[in-house]
């Protein structure tokens, strides 16, 4: 029997800037050219809060601080994008020169960004892949997920306006198999790529989401078009596409 | 409820964002355009102006109209120096001595300033106090249809000093020459407003004020827009760079839950806007989609959609 999953697939235009940092302790000069899974669960999490009325943002639990965001992570089993045009990173030198109390305060920074502005129309397609058993557990339906999709506002920094063209929803078929072709980002470990595409370390979603200094990376493969992957693989078919999911 | 306007403007001779003074000559904010000429990629830099930018103008407006409504604005937010509660010296004016738990600071700071509750703020001490912005917005960038023809050239200035006679050049006119980039675009953006969060607390979901005072400030926030929009006051060098142009076209969406507009930088936002919102209908959702294009001006939209919001009772 071939085990199957829901999934939500979302394809979303960006109003031309994405704001990543890389560091959440840190508001400059470091930025991701890719959006990374912890993003794409927060993004999806201020929607469907919304729905239940949750305006929490933040969990104090005794000494450690929380993004709400944590609370639906296991509602996924897998979560990944496919990117179409290429971002670039670009960052202009700011001389910043304020008075305060008559004093003048002067500085020089930065603050980069990806930029997916050009030509072509650039799209961003996340896939999530629920967890139903985990589903069914809360107080979400499916079809609460779907509108909390239609509902994603931005990824990453305020400035980082997203639209949702398109929401699809079904059944994804997961399997194993020695070799895949796939558009979206996978985990990059122990598998052999062909075709080009960008390596960035992110945060393990998994191991948790909001505090970051102590968290666990992975390094993803963000495919620039189409690559060819080889090795002992678990995939995942979502309407027609194929994923490449962790081992 | 939640409120999202998509803005095509045209502004010419425009020095709105400016960025990377070197020496005398000060550069607009650009950002990088990819386009394809014989098969290969190319990159060339358009204007744009920085969502920070909108930002500010947007809760400069919020000040007045909080004001005006007779609610409370903090000093430093009052100056429009958005400091937003940043560490103990700037939450002392609000709140002394300091509570240990991060609800009660959240209370403190959003009972005493409108601009902390809808634009929020980051108290980076500890307990770290954490509140998201209730508005969004983006860059405005030029729409990419003509995005080609948007320019940014440097306009020579001179300022001119009488030298007196004392002086070691002599009884001379001496003057400085410098340099303004200004730029020329049809620009689009995206502003979001998420009415619920006002006066709600992002901790615990409970509201912090009472109902009337979370109506009366989401009438300020809306207006705040409306000003902004209305009145073309957003963006740097206003008093002598105040662009030439204004705004063409507006698209407004009202919906229960979040839903942005397609963005105005594609020539299709309005159509595929239309459509999409459709599908929240068949998801059983209402919602409201005012546009503004050729013979209705922008107020006319962005009143049919305060009116909307008032007969279902958000403000
Ligand atoms: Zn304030």
């Amino acid at each position: 029997m071939v085990p199957l999953t829901f999934f939500l697939k979302v394809m979303m235009r960006p109003t031309g800037i994405v704001a990543l940092r890389a560091l959440p302790q840190s508001k400059m000069r470091t930025a991701l050219r890719y959006v990374p899974p912890t993003t794409l669960i927060g993004a999806i999490s201020y929607p469907l809060h919304h729905l239940s009325g949750n305006r929490a943002e933040t969990v104090y639990d005794r000494k450690t601080v929380k993004s709400t965001a944590d609370g639906i992570r296991n509602l996924f089993e897998w979560v990944t994008i496919k990117t179409i045009g290429k971002p670039r990173l670009y960052g202009a030198l700011l001389k910043i020169n304020k008075t305060h109390r008559g004093e003048l305060q002067t500085a020089v920074t930065s603050f980069p960004f990806a930029v997916m502005y050009g030509s072509g129309d650039s799209t961003i397609t996340a896939v999530y892949l629920v967890n139903g058993e985990e589903l069914s557990k809360g107080p979400y339906t499916m079809k609460d997920l779907e509108r909390a999709a239609w509902g994603i506002t931005r990824l990453g920094s305020r400035e980082s306006v997203v639209s949702v063209e398109n929401v699809e929803t079904g059944k994804a078929e997961i399997s194993e198999a020695s070799s895949a072709e796939t558009s979206y980002a996978f985990p990059f470990k122990g598998f052999e790529v062909q075709g080009r595409g960008t390596l960035q370390s992110v945060v393990d979603w998994r191991s948790g989401i909001g505090d970051y200094s102590s968290a666990k990376r992975i390094v993803m493969f963000y495919p620039e078009d189409t690559v060819k992957v080889r090795g002992e693989l678990r995939t995942a078919t979502v309407g027609g596409e194929t994923l490449v999911l962790a081992p | 409820m939640f409120l999202s306007v998509g803005v095509r403007f045209e502004a010419n001779v425009e020095a709105l964002n400016m960025v990377e003074t070197a020496g005398n000559y000060s550069k607009h904010r650009r950002v990088p355009y990819l386009v394809e000429e014989d098969g290969r990629l190319k990159t060339v830099y358009v204007p744009a102006l920085s969502g920070e930018s909108l930002a500010h103008a947007y809760q400069e407006h919020l000040v007045r109209e909080a004001l005006g409504l007779g609610l409370p604005v903090c000093d430093d937010c009052r100056r429009d120096e958005f400091y937003k509660s940043m560490n103990k010296v700037h939450l002392k004016k609000k709140v002394n001595p300091i509570p240990d738990d991060p609800r009660d600071i959240e209370i403190a700071i959003v009972r005493s300033c409108v601009v902390e509750d809808v634009g929020g703020f980051l108290y980076a001490e500890k307990p770290p106090v954490r509140r998201s912005s209730a508005f969004q917005v983006s860059y405005a960038l030029p729409v990419k249809s003509v995005a080609l023809f948007a320019t940014s050239e440097p306009q020579l200035h001179a300022r001119h000093a009488q030298m007196d006679s004392s002086s070691k050049k002599g009884n001379a006119s001496e003057q400085m020459i410098y340099y303004v980039e200004t730029g020329t675009a049809l620009y689009g953006f995206t502003f979001n407003l998420d009415l619920d969060a006002i006066g709600v607390s992002a901790i615990t979901s409970e509201p912090i004020l009472d109902e009337d005072e979370i109506k009366t400030r989401r009438e300020a926030a809306l207006r705040a827009l409306f000003r902004m929009l209305s009145s073309a006051q957003f963006g740097a060098k206003l008093s002598r760079f105040f662009p030439v142009g204004g705004i063409t076209e507006v698209a407004v969406a009202v919906t229960e839950h979040p839903f942005v507009v397609t963005s105005p930088i594609y020539d299709d936002y309005i159509a595929r806007t239309e459509r999409r919102l459709k599908v929240l209908e068949g998801l059983g959702e209402n919602y409201l989609f005012a546009v503004a294009t050729g013979e209705k001006v922008p107020e006319e939209a962005l009143k049919e959609a305060m009116d909307y919001l008032r007969e279902q009772g958000a403000f």
